[in-house]
């Protein structure tokens, strides 16, 4: 750990080689496109070395922390506006292309996403909102017109339910 | 509260997943430090999503790892040359923006500021020139009343300095209710034109007009009636061919056919 905070580079190349791939997998089931995974993979580690002091092991696991900066930024990347225009020029192609996606329906069955099928889909799809999409309680119950009591208890409901999958 | 019940609710996973809400996160906090079996509860959970995620992550491509460290030891060098400082907390795609944004926000309310500015500054304009307009107006009226009145004064000039005019002075009869009356009848020998100017008369009284006579072989001829009037020092009357002498009295307004004698106020006679 105070290797890590001395940002030694061995430290770091230790911490890449353990735990790129668990980042790398959350943050590609959020952008759901490979390039912009690597794109925000090299950002995530850059605001770990960055930020590192601001990981306190009393509040977690190192692992814990790094999943939230990944999936910060995954969602960052999700709701910024270059990405919000690209994508709408990738509409069509993505509507050609409905037999090649065996990449993501892969990146779709592990971690996470392979308890999240588990759950009845009125749970699901509040969890994918709030975990994959980043939306607050509030703008959950603005998308899917339900109330913010209903929202909660939802996804409190979901979380219960993916723990005892998780086990 | 009950902590197991707590436990059991949900609320470690919101925590771990980073779900909570910043009040959430608060109690949360607050109470793992009294209830070790919270915080066992939370080590559970993050070592059961730890060991999920690792057990089956996706590689990224190996050739990002060397990218990546590339870009950490541009970053190492800035941070030891102290040429750029890094704010820990703000994500790196996120400073640009923010900068235009506030340099943005920054012009707008600074033009809003000068646009109240020079819209207070136009109205105060318009106001001045507004009453820069109307003086103007005012002093051209002025000017043109001027004008006009020298034009008066001048024919008036050009009439009395004329040597073919015959001045009748005619003085206040003692017995009239004004005996220092005094006016002038400036009378042209050529066209024979009657032009009369009153000296000193007392202002007449409602309903009554001065009426000036000429006198031809002992009998009043009508030659007018007028009012005094500021600013008109010679008021033209009735041409009067011959006459041995002028006088004035006060008749009902219009005028009478004869001259009331006893109203008489002033009177001269033609001389040579």
């Amino acid at each position: 750990m105070a290797a890590l905070k001395q940002r030694d580079n061995d430290a770091y190349g230790y911490l890449y080689d353990h735990y790129s791939g668990s980042l790398y997998t959350i943050v590609k089931q959020i952008v759901q496109n490979t390039e912009l995974a690597n794109d925000v993979l090299q950002e995530v580690f850059l605001n770990i070395w960055r930020r590192i002091e601001s990981y306190d092991p009393a509040k977690g696991r190192l692992f814990t922390w790094m999943l939230n900066v990944a999936r910060n930024a995954a969602i960052d990347t999700l709701r910024s506006k270059s990405y919000q225009n690209s994508q709408k020029n990738q509409e069509l192609t993505d509507n050609v292309n409905i037999g090649g996606q065996s990449t993501q329906t892969n990146i779709d069955t592990i971690g996470l996403k392979k308890v999240l099928v588990r759950l009845k889909p009125e749970h699901r799809v509040l969890i994918e909102l709030a975990y994959f999409k980043g939306y607050t309680h509030e703008e959950i119950a603005d998308i899917e017109d339900i109330p913010l009591g209903t929202v909660k208890t939802r996804i409190r409901n979901a979380l219960i339910q993916l723990r005892e999958y998780l086990q | 509260m009950n902590i197991q019940e707590y436990i059991l609710s949900g609320a470690v996973e919101s925590y771990v997943l980073g779900l909570a809400s910043e009040e959430e996160r608060a109690t949360f906090e607050s109470l793992y430090t009294a209830h070790p079996e919270l915080r066992a509860a939370r080590d559970h959970f993050e070592l059961v999503l730890e060991k999920q995620a690792f057990d089956e992550a996706v590689q990224p491509p190996a050739e990002l790892k060397s990218r990546i460290f590339s870009e950490l030891d541009v970053e190492s060098d800035r941070k030891q040359t102290g040429r750029t400082k890094i704010k820990p907390l703000t994500p790196v795609r996120s400073i640009w923006p923010r900068y235009v944004a506030a340099a943005s926000l920054i012009l707008l309310v600074a033009s809003t500021a000068l646009n109240f500015y020079f819209f207070s500054r136009y109205k105060d304009y318009i106001t001045r020139y507004d009453a820069l307009v109307a003086t103007q107006t005012q002093m051209a009226a002025n000017s043109q009343q001027l004008q006009v009145k020298v034009q008066d004064y001048e024919s008036v000039l050009q009439l009395i300095k004329d040597p073919a005019m015959a001045i009748v002075k005619m003085s206040g009869i003692p017995t009239s209710p004004a005996p220092a009356s005094a006016t002038t009848v400036y009378w042209d020998t050529r066209s024979k034109d009657v032009y009369l100017l009153v000296n000193s008369l007392p202002v007449a009284t409602a309903g009554k007009q001065y009426q000036l006579w000429a006198i031809v072989d002992g009998k009043p001829v009508d030659a007018g009636v007028f009012d005094i009037k500021a600013g008109i020092p010679l008021v033209k009357m009735k041409n009067i061919p011959q006459a041995q002498a002028f006088a004035i009295t006060l008749e009902n307004s219009g005028g009478s056919p004869t001259p009331t004698m006893d109203a008489m106020y002033v009177m001269g006679k033609v001389t040579g």
